[in-house]
């Protein structure tokens, strides 16, 4: 315990002096990272500690964000709060719409459940457009930031530290909840709601509640990007929000606490990278989360815990190391090859084609021809070699393991 | 003698159009260990289900201590004080094993919309909680995940649970089952001292568990009660024997 507290401290103070290391552009970068740490957490709540499967959480997230636009333009722009404590309005509306929705959806279970949640937020996103009072039809609304107790609220720094409070506040919050009788009932749902019922527990209104807190604190997270970006539009209540989240959290580990924050942060970092380098980082994106499925069930965190633990079995660090040589080696290949083919169904391509037949494609740093053996040779070539490199030595590492027992 | 506490009335259950329970009466007596025999498919589990609120009654009553409880939700019937055990085990298979009790215990605490306390900091609960680990024999594997325990642990587990609310009246759905022979014997002396004091019905195929435990036994064949009796009563009676061997043969 001592040592986890050590670690948070270590973390925290890291954040707090954020500012003073980074620059503005990645100081605007870290605000995205913490509110969606926020909301990924939010959403493991009732995803991975209660194990129902929410595919509506935009619909929260973007309630959230509406609310808080609404409550800064109160009074003529005076704000309904000071802009500090905007967020509790968010809060307070994901808690009443998740009550809502979250008494008709819990009154089901598994796929069921997880449809109603989509066939909410759908509604809720197709409506919204037509709305213009409550939703400022497509354009949204925008707002401004009010200066408050002695803060500006004009620099990104500024909403830096307001962001960083409310996230850090409300994930400890969540924390915190783990620890009590009730955040222990809702691993009791994950695990065998059927039994809470015989042992005399109303899991109906349990399942409620915690449909409502996640919402609540999705809400929050919603109403920290309206301030932050000072508007909110329909777009917030986009099915690819629900998705994001979703991918966030079972890359990082659903059922650990800290895995959604630090796969929603680690994505919404690669996502800030990749996509000035690359036109295919959503594509990048989607194999990476399935490759994390696939071998990685339990999240990049989960694993990472269960090695430490040693419930993955014994591991040396050679083999990790010769392992993640291989991954790099296959992810070249496979990067240069989704860059190439990219390039050479790309439009400006085509033009070039038009004009002076098949040119050479230029990427990093070398010319490409299109029809060269090497140029889609190399490619194969990387992908298999990292792929064969993975496959020999896992066998080895299993050879090696029976020859041991 | 003592009174009934808890009395079925002719109970009738039916699925479309298949009865599985027929006219179903039974009285069970304030403190007695009672119990249900009969051939596969008989309807003992059924009773247990309709009991336990897991089935609604298509007809009759179910009454404890005169209060009908017949198509209560399953907690509704827990929290008057009836308490069950599965067939096939239903624990929390991903919580430690005192997780489980302590999830099992907390009820009766009134702990369910609980905030703001730490579990670890909830003395009596986590007392209760150690007492009945003790009590089922798995004191050395508090920590251990409930669904890598062997089967009979879980068993064990699952009696433990039962108990964990303080109930009035105990249904144990033949929690021997998969159980070594020192396992048995050691749930049975179990099973008695946990029931003292309390009403319990049992459903077990094992007859020396049965006449090692109960005080009468009820006989069902065909979702309808054959008959009731002491042990003795049973063993001579004719009509249980044609039931059986009817069945068996």
């Amino acid at each position: 315990m001592m040592k986890k507290l050590l670690i948070v401290a270590i973390f925290l103070t890291l954040l707090a002096a954020l500012p003073a290391l980074v620059a503005e552009s990645m100081l605007n970068v870290s605000v995205q990272m913490l509110i969606a740490a926020l909301f990924a957490t939010a959403f493991a709540l009732l995803c991975g500690q209660a194990g129902m499967l929410s595919f509506g959480h935009a619909a929260y997230f973007g309630v959230g964000a509406f609310a808080t636009v609404h409550a800064m333009n109160a009074f003529g722009g005076e704000g309904l709060l000071p802009t500090p404590l905007l967020p509790l309005v968010g809060a307070l509306m994901g808690l009443v719409v998740g009550l809502g929705a979250g008494y008709f959806s819990t009154k089901r279970t598994g796929t069921y459940f997880a449809m109603i949640t989509l066939a909410l937020a759908e509604l809720l996103h197709s409506l919204a457009p037509h709305m213009r009072g409550l939703f400022g039809g497509e354009a949204g609304i925008s707002s401004f930031r009010m200066p408050a107790w002695g803060f500006e609220f004009g620099s990104i720094t500024e909403v830096y530290y307001l962001v960083l409070f409310w996230t850090v506040l409300c994930i400890a919050l969540l924390w915190g909840l783990t620890f009590t009788p009730f955040g222990r009932l809702v691993l009791g749902l994950r695990e065998n709601t059927n039994r809470l019922q015989f042992l005399g527990y109303n899991t109906h209104v349990l399942g409620t509640l915690v449909f409502a807190l996640s919402a609540a604190f999705t809400g929050v997270a919603g109403g920290l990007q309206a301030i932050h970006i000072e508007a909110a539009n329909y777009v917030f209540l986009d099915a690819h929000i629900s998705t994001a989240v979703l991918l966030n959290t079972f890359i990082g580990g659903a059922k650990v606490f800290f895995g959604p924050a630090i796969g929603a942060a680690t994505m919404v970092f690669f996502g800030h990278i990749t996509s000035d380098l690359t036109r295919s980082w959503l594509l990048y994106q989607g194999v990476i989360f399935i490759l994390v499925m696939m071998y990685l069930p339990r999240g990049i965190v989960g694993e990472t815990l269960a090695c430490y633990r040693g419930k993955a079995g014994a591991l040396s660090w050679m083999i990790l190391l010769w392992r993640f040589a291989g991954v790099l080696v296959a992810s070249t290949g496979f990067v240069l090859a989704v860059e190439l083919i990219q390039r050479f169904f790309s439009t400006d391509y085509k033009a070039e084609r038009m004009a002076d037949g098949w040119p050479s494609i230029s990427f990093a740093g070398f010319d490409w021809a299109p029809f060269a053996l090497g140029t889609w040779g190399l490619p194969l070539v990387l992908i298999t070699a990292g792929i064969g490199l993975i496959i020999y030595i896992n066998r080895r590492g299993a050879g090696q393991q029976e020859a041991r027992t | 003698m003592s009174r009934d506490t808890l009395v079925i009335e002719r109970l009738n259950k039916s699925f479309d159009e298949v009865q599985v329970t027929h006219d179903v009466n039974l009285a069970l007596r304030e403190g007695e260990r009672h119990a249900l025999i009969g051939p596969n498919g008989a309807g003992k589990s059924t009773l247990f289900h309709l009991i336990s609120g897991h089935y609604k009654p298509t007809s009759g009553s179910i009454r404890l201590d005169g209060k009908e409880i017949g198509g209560m939700d399953p907690a509704s019937v827990n929290r008057r004080g009836i308490a069950r055990s599965f067939q096939i085990n239903n624990i929390f298979a991903g919580l430690s094993v005192f997780e489980n009790l302590r999830l099992a215990v907390m009820r009766r605490h009134g702990l369910q919309f609980n905030f703001w306390r730490r579990v670890s900091q909830l003395r009596q609960v986590n007392e209760e909680a150690s007492d009945l680990l003790q009590k089922i024999r798995l004191t050395a594997k508090a920590n251990a995940v409930a669904g890598d325990l062997p089967y009979s642990d879980q068993r064990s587990l699952e009696i433990g649970m039962t108990l964990a609310s303080d109930p009035k009246v105990i249904l144990l759905d033949e929690p021997m089952a998969g159980m070594s022979h020192e396992e048995s014997d050691y749930t049975t002396g179990l099973i008695r001292e946990i029931t003292q004091g309390r009403t319990l019905v049992i459903v077990e195929h094992d007859m020396d568990v049965i006449f090692a435990l109960a005080d009468r036994i009820t006989v069902l064949v065909y979702g309808e009660v054959v008959a009731t009796g002491t042990p003795q009563e049973i063993r001579e009676s004719a009509r249980v024997k044609e039931a059986y061997l009817g069945e068996e043969a």
